[in-house]
């Protein structure tokens, strides 16, 4: 692959060739039986070269192509490129770091797999006889590497582990499904802990409950605050805020949000699937970096290409969805900071109010201004500090920028969801329910 | 290609079904933010999948980039998918067939100049930058997709297919303050490059919606009685019934089975749903599914009356019914799931305007947003609506998000209109795959007291 970045540099061309290597292996458990094997084996690569003038090329592919072709088929799309303003950047030849490659994943057998998905099963069903399970193990091994023009080379790996179950309890006229996963780098999953997750759904979802329309306090869950961080998450993006689609263009450097919120990017952290030790330009990560520090806007994701629009410094954000991807402004692994009592405590103490678990329509409303109105999927009524039941046919809605202002306590406990984000139960008060 | 895959699918000896899937796509995407070519993009990609049932055991499935080795590969399957835990399913055969598919396009965007395609969507950029009073930033996203699709099963099979699929879609925002409207509309079409010319004039309502939004409030939540438009009634028809219609949420549920027996009353008698891979000119259509059984129109509803449902050769094994070409995937890294294909609500006797007469105070809803499901509970949301009073059509609202309940919903639509029309633009997603084309089509609608989610300004 030199070969190709030596004719992009003789050809007075600054480029990157993104090389991006899977495999993985799943197995899959319908209504608590064996469904079936997966395997992917996956490769693919992308060139980009800026020219000269500056002007911008990318060609795709997972087929072997020469290298003088490729370079060719990169600069016939760069005709119509816009500008970087950028330069892509020299890697850091000093810099170490160590793949995040657990050999218990990379080498695990089907019948570990098997074994392990039928012992989840069992132990629902010894339980909750009457409920179906559905499940998926995922294990998988990724291999990105980069080279620039400047013949230098970065690789990087991670295995990655994934259980995700879907219980399902039909009974007349209603229908209930809990979802719970638990994703990581290592095979280090914990498993009782999914457990104990979906049985307090469970147990939770034994009785419905009803609530009145209006405005109360609401505790979302560690899943739950996805309907807080998805439109956050958006609006803090390099490229909405440089396409005016975010509102937080001009609000770095001030207090936007409650003092007891922060959120951290922690790409260090080992075993995350978010940590890398550099993006995918090449860009350094860092080990912590403030996105907001007790309510203030300290940073946003930028990628060279909106870092170089909008005069900020790249932080590592410019993230590849896949080989055929040019860079996006993303994240690595994130963290919200915790609070210092217990989830337990937070229900206690709570008069009257819902649990938001999990939500339909998330991203679903017009994200650019915060705004959400969700169904509620999973969620439980809480009156005089205890949990009552199942709430059905209720919708939750507010605005983010105005919830992130009114958050009234986080818990101790936090989870990592996806693997990617640590998040505590947040409790915010008052949103609007609709019923 | 043909006789390798002839001689391959003579491999199995110990009844396994086999299938193998190969497939290569040409892709471009230009989009244009604020008059900037802020992306542009070409590549080409090959690969394919061999996908084994062993009748002893469960599904085998691989899926690996390029078309070399297959033989090897089909010969480890087998042999593989001996050594499986047992699954207790199995596959619904049909008879052998040979065809190729061809789909003739006016303007191949294969073989079109990369400047000729900027050059016209550089057109809709400046429509949309002399707006007045000015956007905040614009979009203009063009996307084509060309896959050639070759299946192969045990059967005997031999199926070649082209799938060319071309989307425009342009995005504006306003912006006032604090307060960031987005609106974006769009079109997608099997075809060629014709598709994305001569789009003037939604580039143009697309930038005046954008700023209407602006000065709309936003709904107050509550039960309304709603009349849809045919986009939203189409999303709601998708998410409402039409996910539940996948037998794979039904095949080894045996108390959803009862709940969803053929012939119960789940809607009023004005209602009937139907899916429709065969209709040639829509995205979802293709002669055969994924899996090479023909595709065919199917009705979920009939009068009010569950009429039927949609199949894989799995499902419909495993709940002894027919196979209704409905085995989908996005590409050759998945396997097919049961998915819609063109999903519609037939069209009713009434008017349009006759649906707003008796609606005292209500919402009428229009576009879409999105739509989520979890079977019982759904949500769909509208692009934006209009205030209802007393059977006029009034002010602009937005941010209309609309929930449903399986048991309740589809019993409150008591009038569809006659204007049915179909909507090709957006996809589905359903377990990782995302994405794929599912048309929907409906006429107007009216739901009484349906809930939709507040928001109010404090």
């Amino acid at each position: 692959m030199f070969e190709v970045m030596g004719i992009v540099k003789k050809s007075g061309l600054q480029g990157d060739l993104f090389l991006w290597k899977a495999q993985e292996k799943s197995v899959e458990y319908e209504a608590g039986t064996f469904k079936g094997y997966k395997t992917e084996e996956a490769t693919g690569y992308g060139l980009r070269v800026i020219r000269g003038d500056g002007r911008m090329g990318f060609y795709a592919s997972n087929s072997p192509l020469k290298g003088k072709e490729l370079v060719e088929k990169a600069l016939e799309m760069s005709e119509f490129g816009e500008k970087a303003l950028f330069e892509i950047p020299s890697y850091p030849s000093v810099l170490e770091w160590k793949n995040f490659v657990d050999p218990k994943v990379e080498h695990i057998e089907v019948r570990e797999m098997v074994e392990l998905g039928e012992y989840i099963v069992t132990r629902i069903r010894e339980e909750y006889p009457e409920v179906l399970v559905n499940l998926e193990i995922v294990a998988g091994l990724e291999e990105r590497s980069l080279y620039n023009h400047h013949e230098e080379k970065l690789d990087f790996a991670r295995t990655s582990f994934q259980i995700a179950v879907s219980v399902n309890r039909t009974a007349e006229d209603d229908i209930l499904e809990i979802y719970a996963e638990r994703s990581w780098g290592s095979r280090d999953v914990d498993v009782e802990d999914l457990l104990q997750e979906l049985k307090r759904k469970i147990e939770f979802s034994k009785h419905a409950s009803s609530i009145r329309s209006g405005r109360y306090p609401v505790i979302f869950t560690p899943q739950g605050v996805l309907v807080l961080l998805y439109p956050l998450l958006y609006g803090l993006n390099g490229k909405n805020i440089l396409f005016g689609r975010s509102p937080l263009k001009d609000k770095f450097g001030k207090v936007v949000f409650s003092s007891l919120f922060s959120l951290i990017e922690v790409s260090h952290e080992p075993w995350t699937l978010g940590s890398c030790p550099f993006d995918d330009e090449g860009v350094v990560t860092q080990k912590e970096q403030f996105i907001v520090e007790n309510g203030k806007l300290e940073n946003g994701f930028f990628d060279l290409w909106s870092a170089a629009r909008l005069g900020r410094v790249p932080g590592g954000h410019g993230f590849r969805a896949s080989y055929h991807e040019l860079p996006e402004p993303g994240f690595g692994a994130l963290r919200v900071k915790n609070g210092l009592r217990d989830r337990e405590t937070l229900v206690e103490e709570l008069e009257e109010g819902l649990i938001v678990d999990s939500v339909l329509g998330l991203g679903q409303s017009n994200v650019a201004s915060g705004a959400f109105s969700c169904g509620i999927q999973l969620g439980f009524y809480v009156k005089g500090g205890e949990i009552q039941g199942r709430v059905k046919d209720v919708m939750v809605s507010g605005n983010v920028y105005h919830a992130l202002q009114n958050i009234k306590e986080l818990s101790r406990d936090d989870r990592w969801i996806y693997g990617k984000m640590l998040l505590p139960y947040i409790l915010v008060e008052p949103l609007e329910i609709e019923t | 290609m043909r006789e390798r895959l002839r001689e391959l699918i003579r491999l199995p000896s110990q009844g396994e079904y086999l299938e193998i899937r190969l497939e290569k796509r040409f892709f471009t995407l230009i989009r244009i933010q604020n008059g900037l070519v802020e992306k542009i993009r070409q590549g080409v990609e090959e690969g394919g999948y061999v996908r084994v049932l062993n009748p002893r055991t469960g599904w085998w499935f691989t899926t690996f980039s390029g078309w070399e080795n297959l033989k090897e590969r089909v010969e480890e399957s087998l042999h593989s998918s001996s050594l499986l835990p047992r699954s207790n399913t199995g596959v619904m055969h049909g008879e052998p067939v040979e065809d190729v598919i061809v789909v003739p396009v006016a303007d191949d965007f294969r073989f079109k100049l990369l400047k000729d395609k900027v050059d016209v969507l550089l057109g809709y950029a400046q429509i949309l930058k002399d707006t007045s009073p000015p956007l905040a930033s614009f979009t203009v996203e063009y996307r084509d997709d060309w896959r050639e699709i070759h299946i192969a099963n045990s059967d005997g099979s031999i199926l070649s297919m082209e799938k060319p699929d071309v989307s425009l879609k342009f995005v504006a925002v306003a912006k006032k303050g604090d307060t960031i409207e987005v609106y974006q509309n769009g079109l997608a079409e099997k075809g060629g490059f014709e598709v994305a010319k001569g789009r003037e004039n939604l580039a143009q309502e697309v930038a005046r919606k954008a700023l209407a939004l602006l000065e709309a409030p936003s709904c107050e939540g509550g039960v309304y009685d709603v009349v849809l438009d045919p986009v939203l009634a189409g999303v709601f028809i998708h998410e409402a019934f039409g996910h539940l219609s996948e037998a794979d949420f039904l095949s080894r549920n045996e108390k959803l089975q009862k709940m969803m027996v053929l012939g119960k009353e789940v809607a009023t008698p004005v209602l009937n749903v139907f899916d429709d891979g065969s209709i040639p000119e829509l995205r979802g259509s293709c002669a055969y599914d994924d899996e090479g059984t023909k595709t065919q129109r199917t009705y979920l509803i009939k009068e009010g009356l569950l009429a039927g449902r949609l199949h894989s050769r799995e499902t419909a094994y495993l709940m002894k019914e027919k196979p209704t070409g409905n085995a989908r995937t996005i590409s050759y890294r998945f396997p097919p799931l049961v998915r819609m294909s063109n999903t519609g609500i037939e069209g009713g006797l009434v008017s349009k305007e006759e649906l707003f007469q008796d609606v005292e105070r209500g919402l009428y809803a229009v576009e879409y947003i999105g739509g989520n499901t979890a079977l019982e509970l759904f949500t769909f949301s509208a692009a934006y609506g209009y205030r209802i009073e007393k059977g006029k059509v009034g002010e602009m609202v937005k941010d209309v998000v609309l929930s449903g309940n399986l048991f309740r919903t589809l019993k409150k639509i008591d009038a569809v209109a006659s204007d049915f029309r179909w909507t090709q633009v957006g996809g589905c997603g359903k377990g990782s795959q995302d994405g794929l084309p599912t048309p929907t089509g409906s006429p107007h609608v009216r739901l009484r007291e349906i809930l939709v989610g507040g928001h109010k300004h404090v």
